[in-house]
């Protein structure tokens, strides 16, 4: 808000003659620049000291209530290369990958071919996308309960089904198994993020001149042809933009896997991820054991990691961008 | 017409601001009249702060005991949610704004608050000495003194559906092998013998906890930890270790992805017999199953006619913060925790027992339970003595045995996890 007062206010004031004006709009014109005040404090409070803090205690060394002293890089070459610190961040990283990767080819891709069904000439279009936005209402923790009754190994509704269809050998312990915990915890995620995507996706393909579909109708475009050399190169924006927030949130993951698994990321680590490995860490459990220096470690590893990849895959996006 | 409305506007703003300014004086001048009430009846308020909000009746019905005696003192119960307590009572301590008496965490937990210096010892308070060394070691500092009164001993034992039992003709174990038997008999007749649950990683310690004890070879085994001698890929720990993987078969089908709530409910609705977990769990069990008629299984015996062991553990103590304006007030209320008048209330208002000796619980089942303690008892070895670390050797043990029933470890695999953890944390 601020921002725009501060740049809509000054061309107005420079195209006056700039030699002597009154010291009253000499005033004004500084004056100006107060209302970027409570947006740069409101960030400064709560973006930019907690990151340098958190900085900062990445290079200390902890007793669990106050800062010991400086170690330099010492909680990260431990968090890299000591065992079980190591096996687990590891672990915990790849399964951020893993996240990324299944939220990727189900949220994004379902959420796309919804949008273009959305967009086609469908009867109760307001509809279908009220009802596919309302997960996006629920609050995490809520969808976290709702599934866990729902994926409960003996009253679940899910394994009640299948046993009632005949499909006995389906039932599984979904979130009790390392084999399917994380990937039945992602799909969950999924499902909640799909009206979201959905709606940007839609905008994107609404925002597109009708002309040219017709045009490339007219040239012999159909199906995927259509969808692959017109769609989605008219589109791309959006695309870009939501593969980047969903990479983002998925390294960033943490509230859907704390709610349904705890922080341990259990059954035996198979839902861990930086996230809950990070709360550990830095909050530690009931018993204690708060290790403040290495989980500020493991945040400024995360914030690198999303700073560079976000970084490198803009940088990748424009370059498509301008090749068009 | 514009300019005047203006004005009035200008005009009732500022007489607005005039009159709560005045206003506001008033309420401050009126405070400190307050403040100085107090001060006139020497009332003292102290802060107290706890992880268990649900025991805030019980805690009710101690304070006014206490305040029949010391009229003066005002004691405001502040529980936190357990989960996040550690977090606040951190804040509060490193920011010196916090409370004047704070709950500690058993053993690891209540040593590295008092090492810092955030809490006074209370060796010299009446009745403290009066209560088991053993209990005392979970609210000591690295100084071998004192700084907390312990509130309750928690076991860990079975419970077990006395119904089912009488039906099947079954007795009450006393030793492991009986134990076995009972689990197999239960088993053929279509009952799930143990109501065990293994999404949160820490039950199963607690199982091992009950189990375990007699695997090992109880306090021999302890006082081997204790002088160092004793490793836990030794092969009395690895039988402890075996035995937990023997019991799978007795366990519910896909048990790791059972919560304690679907567990207590197999024994509420019958279909299993008996149910691990601590003894603290006895008034949740009564107050949601009243009808059915639970007994307790305390520990076991090495061989047939011996007393059973019970695995016992302070859960939490209360400690006096250092920085407290009203030190002499704080030691007071210390006095009162440590004396039999609070024992008993705790005792029958929670069914628990209480830390304070000589105690008789009201509830049969406690006070039986009580008199196995006074026999013959063993700490929750993870607990008592393998709590440190990062990540603590008792996460790293029972996530390991999680790992072991999903067959990603082997036994000697769990043993070897704990012991590496310990080994890093000495």
């Amino acid at each position: 808000m601020s921002n725009l007062k501060a740049s809509t206010e000054a061309p107005i004031i420079s195209t006056k003659p700039k030699t002597k004006a009154p010291l009253k709009q000499r005033m004004r014109k500084h004056l100006v620049h107060l209302f970027l005040l409570p947006a740069v404090v409101l960030y400064g409070v709560f973006q930019l000291y907690p990151l340098i803090t958190a900085v900062i205690n990445s290079f200390y060394s902890w007793d669990g209530f106050s800062r010991d002293s400086f170690v330099g890089f010492q909680n990260f070459t431990t968090l890299l290369t000591e065992s079980p610190f190591k096996e687990t961040f590891i672990r915990a990283f790849t399964h951020n990958w893993i996240f990324f990767i299944v939220t990727f080819f189900t949220e994004l891709t379902i959420a796309f071919a919804l949008a273009l069904v959305i967009n086609s000439r469908l009867k109760g279009k307001g509809f279908f996308k009220t009802i596919f936005f309302v997960p996006k209402l629920l609050s995490v923790i809520v969808i976290g309960f709702l599934f866990s009754l729902i994926l409960n190994p003996t009253s679940g509704a899910i394994n009640v089904l299948l046993k009632t269809v005949g499909l006995d050998f389906l039932a599984q312990p979904w979130l009790g198994n390392t084999s399917t915990a994380l990937v039945t915890i992602v799909l969950i995620h999924s499902w909640a993020g799909i009206g979201f995507s959905m709606l940007i996706f839609l905008a994107s393909l609404q925002s597109v001149d009708k002309e040219i579909f017709e045009a490339a109708r007219i040239d012999g475009a159909h199906g995927v042809s259509m969808l692959f050399k017109i769609t989605l190169p008219m589109v791309m924006n959006s695309v870009m933009t939501m593969t980047i927030l969903t990479f983002i949130g998925s390294f960033e993951t943490f509230e859907l896997i704390f709610a349904m698994q705890g922080s341990a990321g259990g059954p035996y680590y198979s839902t861990d991820v930086l996230g809950t490995y990070f709360y550990r860490l830095a909050f530690g459990s009931a018993e204690g054991g708060q290790a403040l220096g290495l989980g500020s470690a493991i945040a400024v590893i995360l914030f690198l990691i999303i700073a560079c990849a976000t970084s490198i895959l803009l940088y990748y996006f424009k370059r498509k961008d301008f090749e068009r | 017409m514009k300019a005047k409305g203006l004005w009035i506007v200008a005009l009732v703003m500022i007489l607005s601001i005039f009159v709560s300014a005045c206003s506001g004086g008033k309420d401050v001048a009126s405070s400190d009249d307050g403040k100085k009430d107090v001060k006139d009846g020497e009332k003292t308020k102290l802060v107290m702060y706890s992880w268990r909000p649900e025991d805030r009746s019980m805690y009710e019905k101690a304070i006014a005991a206490f305040q029949d005696k010391n009229p003066n003192i005002e004691i405001e119960f502040q529980p936190y949610k357990s989960t996040e307590y550690n977090t606040i009572l951190t804040n509060a301590l490193v920011s010196g704004e916090g409370p004047d008496i704070i709950q500690l965490r058993p053993y690891e937990g209540a040593k590295s608050i008092a090492d810092n210096g955030y809490i006074m010892p209370l060796d010299d308070v009446k009745g403290v000495s009066d209560i088991n060394e053993q209990f005392l070691d979970a609210a000591r500092g690295s100084d071998g003194k004192v700084y907390g009164v312990p509130l309750s001993l928690n076991s860990a034992v079975i419970f077990y559906n006395k119904k089912i039992f009488k039906d099947n003709g079954i007795d009450v174990p006393t030793t492991y092998e009986e134990f076995l038997n009972v689990c197999e008999k239960l088993k053929d007749k279509g009952i799930t013998p143990i109501a065990q649950s293994g999404r949160a990683a820490y039950l199963l310690s607690l199982t091992h906890a009950a189990i375990g004890p007699t695997a090992y070879g109880a306090n021999d085994f302890v006082d081997k930890v204790l002088d160092g001698s004793a490793k836990l890929t030794d092969p009395e720990f690895v039988k402890s270790v075996q035995w937990m993987s023997d019991l799978k078969k007795y366990f519910p089908k896909d048990f790791v992805a059972l919560e304690d709530n679907d567990a207590q409910t197999l024994l509420y609705t019958g279909k299993a017999a008996m149910y691990i977990n601590g003894d603290y769990r006895l008034a949740t069990l009564e107050d949601t199953a009243p009808d059915m008629e639970i007994g307790i299984i305390p520990g076991f015996a090495e061989e047939k006619g011996g007393t059973p062991v019970v695995t016992t553990w302070v859960d939490g103590s209360y400690a006096g913060v250092k920085n407290s304006k009203h030190p002499e007030e704080v030691k007071a209320f210390m006095e009162f925790l440590a004396s039999p008048e609070f024992g008993k209330i705790f005792t029958d208002e929670m069914d628990r027992v209480s830390a304070i000796s000589g105690i008789k619980p009201d509830n049969e089942i406690v006070s039986k339970l009580a008199e196995a303690v006074d026999q013959s008892s063993t700490p929750y070895l993870m607990l008592v003595h393998f709590g440190k670390g990062e990540p603590t050797t008792k996460t790293t043990f029972e996530n390991a045995l999680q790992g072991m029933y999903l067959g990603k470890l082997s036994v000697d695999e769990v043993a070897k996890q704990a012991e590496e953890s310990y080994e890093k944390a000495k």
